[in-house]
């Protein structure tokens, strides 16, 4: 039970987030020593891939653990197949703003061969935010600029830091950034990371 | 004359050698300051080597790019040194143009995180080769120390 709470509380989105990151779309404690910014996609399958069998690894060894913060960062990719890449990450960021990230970049993810072919990407963002007045939210802010700004300026921060293929991640240690090679092995990725730690 | 162009070119094999030497060693360092699993990373990224032997390599190239830039720094064991660090940059070099020809989005590897594959970094390290081919060739023909 104890640890059951410990884990609750560092999966809930952190309230003493660093003014850069959006809170509603980080994990962990901001005062973690390792920070890794993971630009991704929500049409990119590499990103499902990391998302779906790296994540919860990483959650369970780093961040719970008090040794790793986690902050996602939009990456829309553009032409064939990332036509409503832009739209899924108006919502997921709107979501974040009412503390509904998870869920909705979850749902996202695990229908995104649905969504990214039909267009539908309302319907499985609504499926997850079952609560009317939390859809209204989520739809209303989607459109808000503040919202769109910020997915931009995340993208343009990619771009400038020279990043041009999703998944990728970025470790921040002692003020450094390291750009680590996409979908890395996760035994090379744990050793690394532990690497980063304090002896 | 044949003197003085005799001096110009020692110059330029010393200056050669000595900016080789001080590459594999900046380069090993940068390496050896950083947890060898970042450099596990780019070794794998290049899908050349069976996991497995990606953390031998990963532990031991830095020291080895070390040694030899030492080696090159001071002139000694020039045959071998020359040869090996040639050969050691024809295997980089190598594995980078063909993950290039792949049109694989990977770092290079070569001076740590950041420095992804593009025609600047073949340039560069296929003239650190070429260099590195010059100085083998010049080891192999004189019958003692180069300058």
């Amino acid at each position: 039970m104890k640890l059951y709470t410990i884990a609750l509380v560092a999966l809930l989105p952190c309230l003493a987030a660093t003014p850069d990151v959006d809170k509603g779309k980080a994990l962990g404690l901001p005062t973690a020593p390792i920070r890794m910014e993971i630009f991704s996609d929500f049409t990119c399958p590499h990103c499902r891939a990391l998302h779906e069998e790296m994540l919860p690894l990483l959650m369970k060894e780093f961040v719970v653990t008090g040794k790793l913060y986690l902050v996602d960062r939009a990456f829309p990719l553009t032409g064939p197949g990332h036509e409503y890449s832009r739209e899924a990450f108006g919502y997921a960021v709107a979501a974040a703003r009412i503390g509904k990230y998870q869920e909705v970049a979850d749902a996202l993810y695990t229908y995104q061969q649905v969504w990214a072919k039909d267009g539908n990407v309302w319907d499985c963002v609504s499926a997850v935010l079952k609560n009317p007045a939390d859809q209204k939210k989520v739809k209303d802010l989607s459109k808000d600029p503040g919202v769109l700004a910020e997915i931009e300026a995340e993208y343009q921060e990619g771009v400038q830091g020279g990043i041009n293929v999703t998944p990728t991640m970025v470790v921040t240690v002692g003020g450094k950034r390291f750009p680590l090679p996409t979908a890395p092995n996760y035994e090379l990725l744990r050793s690394m990371l532990n690497g980063f730690l304090p002896k | 004359m044949d003197f003085y162009q005799n001096r110009v070119l020692r110059g330029i094999l010393l200056a050669i050698r000595v900016v080789l030497g001080a590459v594999f060693v900046y380069g090993g360092y940068v390496k050896l300051r950083l947890p060898w699993a970042l450099f596990g990373m780019a070794i794998d990224s290049y899908h050349l080597v069976p996991l497995r032997y990606v953390e031998p390599l990963a532990r031991t190239i830095p020291w080895f790019e070390v040694v030899l830039g030492l080696l090159l720094i001071f002139g000694r064991f020039m045959r071998i040194s020359t040869a090996a660090v040639s050969l050691t940059l024809a295997i980089f070099f190598a594995a980078m143009l063909r993950a290039f020809l792949n049109h694989q989005q990977i770092d290079c590897g070569c001076f740590g995180p950041g420095d992804p594959i593009s025609k600047w970094t073949l340039l560069r390290d296929g003239s650190l080769l070429a260099g590195a081919l010059l100085l083998t060739w010049t080891a192999l023909r004189s019958p003692r120390r180069m300058a």
